[in-house]
Formats: C-alpha cells, sequence, structure tokens
C-alpha cells in the first residue's frame, strides 16, 4: 500500500507546487475557491422557499428520477465499455508491479473518493435552485452531499459487478441493455400516461415516482431516500435507504477484497476508453467524440482558401447529425428548454414563456458550447496553413456554428412559439437574441484563449470562459430592462439583448482576429 | 524463464490466440512478430497478466500472476503511459517503493544517465516529449533487475542515440542471464540481437526458428515472414 499511498502523496504536492508556480493559475484557482466558498456558503445561509414551497413528495419523485437517470444511464455506459478508477499509467505501472489486486482496488477507491468531490461540487450547483422551490430542513444539504458521496461510491462498484457478468458474453450484455431499455420505456410511459391524465408534471412526477416501490428501490431509491430527508426529515425510507447502502457497499468491497480477483481485464477497456476521451477533451473534441459518423454523405466541398473551413464544417456537421443540423445537441437543447418551461409554471403568458425559454437555452448553448468547434480546428495544423488573413478563417472557421445555432434556435422557438401561442415577431426576435448570444460565447471563447492563452487546465480555461460569458451579459440584461420599462415592450427587451450580444461579438471578434496568425497567438 | 502453454484467449466468440505455445530461456532474445490483427497485443497482455486466459503462463517457474513472477518481470508497453503529476525521478521511486528495492538511487541515476534524462529528473511526466516518456517507461522496467523483460515496440519514438543504448541494453540484459521477449513490427531494428523468433499469424504461432536455423537455410527474417504470412503486410 505504501507504493500507492506515495503516488496519491507526490501527486497531491506535485498539483499544488504547479500551482504555485505560475501566479495566472494561482489567481484562477484562488476565484474558483472563493466562487465555489461563496455558493457553497450562501447555499447554507439563503433561506429555502423563495419562489414556492414544493411538497416533500414531488422533491422526493424527483431524486428517484434523478438518480433512476443516473444510475442507468452510467450502466448503459458500463455494459458497453467498462467501469473503471484506473488511469493506462496504473494499468502498465501498477497492475503488472508486485501487489495484490485487492490493494489495488483499495487504491481505486480511494482515488474515486477524491473523483466524488467533483460531484458534490455538481450537487452544490443545484442547491440554491432547490432550496428556492422546497423549504429545507437546517441539515438539509448535507443529505444532499450524503446522498452524492454514496452515489459515486455506488456506482462504479455496481458497474464492476454487472460488467465482470455481461462481459462474458454478447448475448448477457444484449440482456442488460435490454432490461435498461424496457425500465426507460416502461417509467417513460408511465409518465407520460399520468400526465395525459393529470396535465400537470409535477403531479405525474409524484405519482410514478413517489411510490412506495420507487422509494425502497435499491441503490436509485435508497439514494433519493436520503437526499430527500434534506426537505421530509429523517424518516424510515431515509434509515433504511442509508442501510441499504452501506451494506451494499461495504458487502460488495469486502467481498472483493476476500476473493481471488482477477479484474484487471474488466477495468481494461474501459480504462482505455476513458483514456481516449480525456485525450479527446484535451484536444477540445469532447462532443464530437463518441458520435457516430454517417459515412455515406456525399456533398462535395466548395469554396478556396478560409471558405474551405465553413464547407468542411458544415460537411462534417451532415455526417453526425441526424438530417442537416439537426443532432443531439438539438434534440437536448428543445427537450431540456422544454421540461424547464413545463417545470416554472404556468403563470406566464406567450411571449413570457418565449424569454425564460431564451434564457435557459442560451444558458444550454453556454454549457454546449464550452468546448467550441474552432478548437478543435486550432488543434490541427491546417488552419494556420490556409494561404489567407487570420480575419477572414476566423470569420469562416465559426460560421458554422452561427448556422447550426440559427437552425437550433429557429426550431426551438418556432415550437415553443406554438406551444405557447406566442407572437411571430417575438419567435424571431428570441431567434435572433439566440443566436447573439451563441456568438458572444463563440468570441469570448477565442478571446479568453489570446488573453488566458493555454492555461494548464482546461476545467479552469472552462470555467473562466463560462464565468465571463455570463458576467458580460449584465450590460445587457440592464438594457433590456431600460428598454423595457421604456417602451413596455417585451420584444424590445429581447432586441436590446441581442444589440448588446452583437456589439460584444464584434468587439471581440476584432479583438481576437489575429489569433489564427500562428500557433503562439492562439496561446 | 518464461514459459507459455496453450495460451488461448476468446473475446466472446472471437478466437484471437489459439492454443500457442513458445518459451523464452535465460539468456535468450526472442522476438514476436505477426502482422495487425496476429493475436500479438493478446498475447502480450496475457504475459503481463493483463487479461483472463486458458492455458499457463509462468515466469521463473511461477503464475505469471502471482506477485513472485511479478517481482522478477519488467514490462514496457507500446504507448508509454505515465503519470502526469508525477516526475521522472518520483517515477523511479515509486516503483522502488512498490517492488520493495532496496539501495535502488544508484541503478536509477545510472539509467537516467545512460537515456540522457539526468537533467530530466525533476520535470513532470506531462512535461516530457513522448519519446521522453518511453526513456522512463524503459527505466522504469529495468530499474527492478528483471529476470525477464518484455518490450512492445520500444523503438518507436526513441532518438538514435536512445535505440543505440537499447540496443546494447539487450545485449547486456541477455549476458546477464535475462530473457527477453521484443513485439515489433520493424524487423530491421533487431536484425543483429535476436536469437529466437516466434511468427504469430491469425492467432498461432506459425514460426518459431533460432537464429542458427536461419543461418544455415540461408534465408532472412523477412523472408520467413512474408513466406509463412502468405505475403501479407507486416503490421
Amino acid at each position: 500500500m505504501k507504493a500507492m499511498l506515495y503516488l496519491i502523496r507526490r501527486s497531491l504536492i506535485n498539483l499544488i507546487k504547479g500551482i504555485f508556480k505560475k501566479p495566472s493559475i494561482l489567481i484562477g484557482y484562488i476565484f474558483i475557491v472563493v466562487f465555489f466558498g461563496g455558493l457553497i456558503l450562501a447555499s447554507f445561509l439563503m433561506p429555502s422557499g423563495l419562489i414556492r414551497a414544493g411538497s416533500p413528495q414531488l422533491f422526493n419523485g424527483i431524486m428517484v428520477l434523478a438518480f433512476v437517470f443516473f444510475y442507468t444511464s452510467n450502466l448503459r455506459v458500463t455494459v458497453d465499455r467498462g467501469s473503471t478508477f484506473y488511469r493506462l499509467a496504473d494499468v502498465n505501472l501498477l497492475f503488472t508491479a508486485p501487489i495484490s489486486p485487492n490493494k489495488i482496488l483499495i487504491y481505486g477507491f480511494i482515488k474515486q473518493l477524491g473523483a466524488t468531490l467533483v460531484l458534490i461540487v455538481f450537487a452544490m450547483f443545484q442547491i440554491p435552485n432547490l432550496k428556492n422551490n422546497f423549504i429545507f430542513r437546517p441539515y438539509g444539504i448535507w443529505m444532499i452531499i450524503l446522498a452524492a458521496v454514496f452515489y459515486a461510491l455506488s456506482y462504479p462498484l455496481l458497474g464492476m459487478l454487472v460488467y465482470s457478468w455481461s462481459s462474458k458474453d454478447k448475448q448477457r450484455a444484449k440482456t442488460v441493455k435490454k432490461v435498461l431499455n424496457l425500465l426507460s420505456a416502461v417509467l417513460v410511459l408511465l409518465t407520460l400516461y399520468n400526465l395525459y391524465q393529470t396535465r400537470n408534471l409535477g403531479e405525474s412526477i409524484i405519482n410514478v415516482f413517489n411510490s412506495p416501490i420507487a422509494r425502497y428501490f435499491p441503490l436509485a431509491g435508497w439514494a433519493a431516500s436520503i437526499a430527500s430527508a434534506a426537505v421530509s426529515g429523517i424518516s424510515v425510507e431515509f434509515y433504511v435507504g442509508i442501510t441499504g447502502m452501506v451494506l451494499f457497499i461495504a458487502g460488495i468491497s469486502i467481498a472483493l477484497y476476500h476473493l481471488k480477483l482477477d479484474y484487471y481485464e474488466d477495468v481494461l477497456s474501459g480504462t482505455e476508453y476513458l483514456e481516449a476521451v480525456r485525450k479527446a477533451k484535451r484536444e477540445g473534441n469532447t462532443f464530437a467524440f463518441n458520435l457516430k459518423v454517417r459515412d455515406k454523405v456525399s456533398q462535395k466541398l466548395w469554396g478556396t482558401g478560409a471558405r474551405t473551413i465553413l464547407s468542411k464544417q458544415l460537411l462534417e456537421y451532415r455526417k453526425m447529425s441526424f438530417f442537416f443540423f439537426f443532432d443531439v445537441t438539438t434534440v437536448t437543447i428543445i427537450i431540456s428548454t422544454l421540461v424547464f418551461r413545463l417545470i416554472i409554471g404556468r403563470e406566464f403568458g406567450g411571449d413570457a414563456s418565449l424569454m425564460a425559454i431564451l434564457f435557459f437555452s442560451a444558458y444550454m448553448l453556454l454549457l454546449f458550447q464550452a468546448q467550441g468547434r474552432l478548437n478543435v480546428e486550432m488543434e490541427r495544423p491546417f488552419i494556420y496553413l490556409i494561404p489567407d488573413s487570420s480575419a477572414k478563417k476566423l470569420f469562416y472557421a465559426t460560421a458554422a456554428e452561427h448556422i447550426k445555432n440559427f437552425f437550433d434556435g429557429l426550431l426551438l422557438f418556432l415550437l415553443s412559439g406554438i406551444m405557447f401561442k406566442a407572437g411571430i415577431q417575438t419567435i424571431f426576435a428570441c431567434t435572433l437574441t439566440y443566436v447573439a448570444f451563441g456568438s458572444v460565447f463563440v468570441y469570448t471563447d477565442v478571446l479568453s484563449r489570446r488573453i488566458f492563452g493555454w492555461v494548464h487546465s482546461k476545467g479552469l480555461l472552462i470555467f473562466l470562459k463560462v464565468i465571463s460569458s455570463l458576467l458580460i451579459q449584465v450590460p445587457g440584461i440592464i438594457a433590456a430592462i431600460i428598454a423595457a420599462s421604456y417602451t413596455g415592450s417585451e420584444i424590445m427587451a429581447v432586441y436590446a439583448m441581442c444589440g448588446w450580444g452583437l456589439v460584444l461579438s464584434i468587439t471581440f471578434f476584432m479583438f481576437s482576429s489575429g489569433i489564427l496568425n500562428n500557433l503562439e497567438s492562439a496561446g | 524463464m518464461l514459459k507459455v502453454s496453450e495460451l488461448t484467449k476468446k473475446y466472446q466468440k472471437v478466437l484471437a490466440v489459439n492454443k500457442v505455445s513458445f518459451q523464452v530461456n535465460p539468456g535468450e532474445i526472442g522476438v514476436l512478430l505477426g502482422p495487425n490483427g496476429a493475436g500479438k497485443s493478446t498475447t502480450i497482455k496475457s504475459i503481463a497478466g493483463l487479461l483472463r486466459f486458458e492455458g499457463k503462463i509462468t515466469i521463473d517457474g511461477k503464475d505469471n500472476k502471482s506477485t513472485e513472477a511479478k517481482r522478477v518481470f519488467g514490462y514496457v508497453p507500446e504507448t508509454p503511459a505515465l503519470y502526469e503529476s508525477l516526475t521522472c525521478w518520483e517515477h523511479l521511486e515509486f516503483i522502488a517503493r512498490a517492488y520493495n528495492l532496496t539501495d535502488w538511487e544508484d541503478t536509477a541515476e545510472a539509467l537516467l544517465q545512460r537515456f540522457d534524462m539526468s537533467d530530466k529528473k525533476k520535470m513532470l511526466a506531462k512535461e516530457l516529449s513522448k519519446g521522453m516518456q518511453q526513456k522512463v517507461s524503459l527505466c522504469c522496467a529495468l530499474l527492478i533487475n528483471p529476470k525477464m523483460v518484455m518490450f512492445d515496440e520500444p523503438m518507436i519514438g526513441l532518438d538514435p542515440k536512445a535505440i543505440k543504448e537499447l540496443k546494447e541494453i539487450f545485449v547486456e540484459l541477455k549476458n546477464s542471464g535475462c530473457a527477453i521477449l521484443i513485439s515489433t513490427h520493424i524487423i530491421d531494428s533487431i536484425a543483429e540481437i535476436w536469437d529466437k523468433v516466434l511468427i504469430m499469424n491469425k492467432g498461432e504461432i506459425v514460426a518459431n526458428r533460432v537464429r542458427e536455423e536461419l543461418t544455415a537455410s540461408g534465408e532472412s527474417l523477412e523472408q520467413i515472414f512474408f513466406e509463412v504470412t502468405g505475403g501479407e503486410d507486416e503490421g
């Protein structure tokens, strides 16, 4: 064990040393610590139930739904790729060392505890939202954190168990997938049927996901019961959840520790897959990774010089979309935005609904564009070598993204405009503003590269981009409020935001137009 | 030293390696050749103890997955994968701890010196080029003073001086009684040093020759390779 403890200790020390070596990075990390510290503090201090006092049953239903989604989606990936706590360095240096697999498993768990921190931070992000809508117990936040910890510890174990069984035979893997699909289909159909009867999403979530079977269902139900103690208080379900989780984690761990283990093969493909994902992330290729590429698309490239980049990107979009620009991003943005709209309530009118959708979809777009397509281009040498001006190359390398945003925006606002009976002018204004938001995100990304350069941590770079993208919208929001209060028109507010977005985009474009002159300008 | 008996590995219904048997003796350099998909990687991963398989693999007379066998077994993978947050020296210290080595520092210094890495020992793995990472990987495998060492494409990414040093190390290891197994695509790179060649095709060993046999027949390694693999491109 001492070798592995040495490994963990030295990695941590070197990470901290690395941060202190570069003051600019240190400032970034201090900013992150202050931000998250503030967020955590605010989560604890903020009063709950500011917007509404949602019922504990709804809270429990949402928790069950969330954990069912987390467990099943993880299990689906696990069946395909295997489950792993390890990196390729562990495979090459640890698995071949004279150390028992049981000890290496404990090391894996210790590493997983580190990853748990990320999940806790993610959970913390959701707390203000939940607190606004539900009345929390004084210890409520701790219950959410506890549920996140149990989830993070249990899902790799579950994955390892399922994978070691299913990987022996293709038929078994198919059976697991069929069971998962069936479970998902049953839940979706039940919810839809219930929704048809109640016409109320909240009620349907309660009816389907707050049933006793759901609350006591192993793992997902247990985790949800622990989280639900945040609102419902400590109950029988909570104790059942805690006991179930502890027994599951301890039981499987003890069994694994005492068994004569031979799990290296089971984690190998998962490790190789994760390594490939990490490589893709480093290259800014996150969203294109693992997407199916249609090879039967025949479309000729057009244009010369910088224009070729646009025509190549359009071809790539066609190859990776279901049709035209309609792809996973489109589906995700539309579905999550419409669900958001259904959840926020019925009190808004048509135009106001579209504005709420606009803000939420822009937020989703920001998350999707955190690693944009330009990053993929900039990781390869071709864009620097094309004999054209940097500004032209930057324009054409980002144009496809604006076209795609226009397509997604038009589809989203047409659909929601019809659903919520909004005016055509509002639909048009919202689509334009959506594109303007998108272009601000694109060019903030480019500018942040010029300012921050190749920050050694991609995570930090993305964080800085996301935060700055949000902060620079503040003047636009102020302009929108002023426009709306002077004219009394919601559309004018949308146009004000759109105008501010265009001003920002053009300014950022001009400041970063030289970025493609050479690799060094790109950071 | 390394004895592989009736090694069979199936990936679900695909038979990747079928009843492969061979051995590499102490003081012998064995070379594993074969086109793409021949089963070399599966064989190597099985010997390294990373896969479940049918058959038996022993290193120094012990089961290859036992800690006793691993203690005397060095492995250099094709793609160097190091701990990004550890320096070169810390990698060697980690290996020394993992293998319970004592008085390893002088050997570590000598290895780094040999591969021109002495001035890089405080650099983090993520700051190193791929070739340098490969050198660290080599140093880690050699630090344990192995009785059996397996190299998967060891020359890729190395500069000419490092290749020369590595070839000298192969010979030194051989002279010290170590068994060496090298998997490579580049036949020329091992032309001067090999003792035994194992050519794989479609999951089986299709040729198992020692240098003396080839010298006697006047054939070259390349000729034999294309002959037994049906003229497929080497891979």
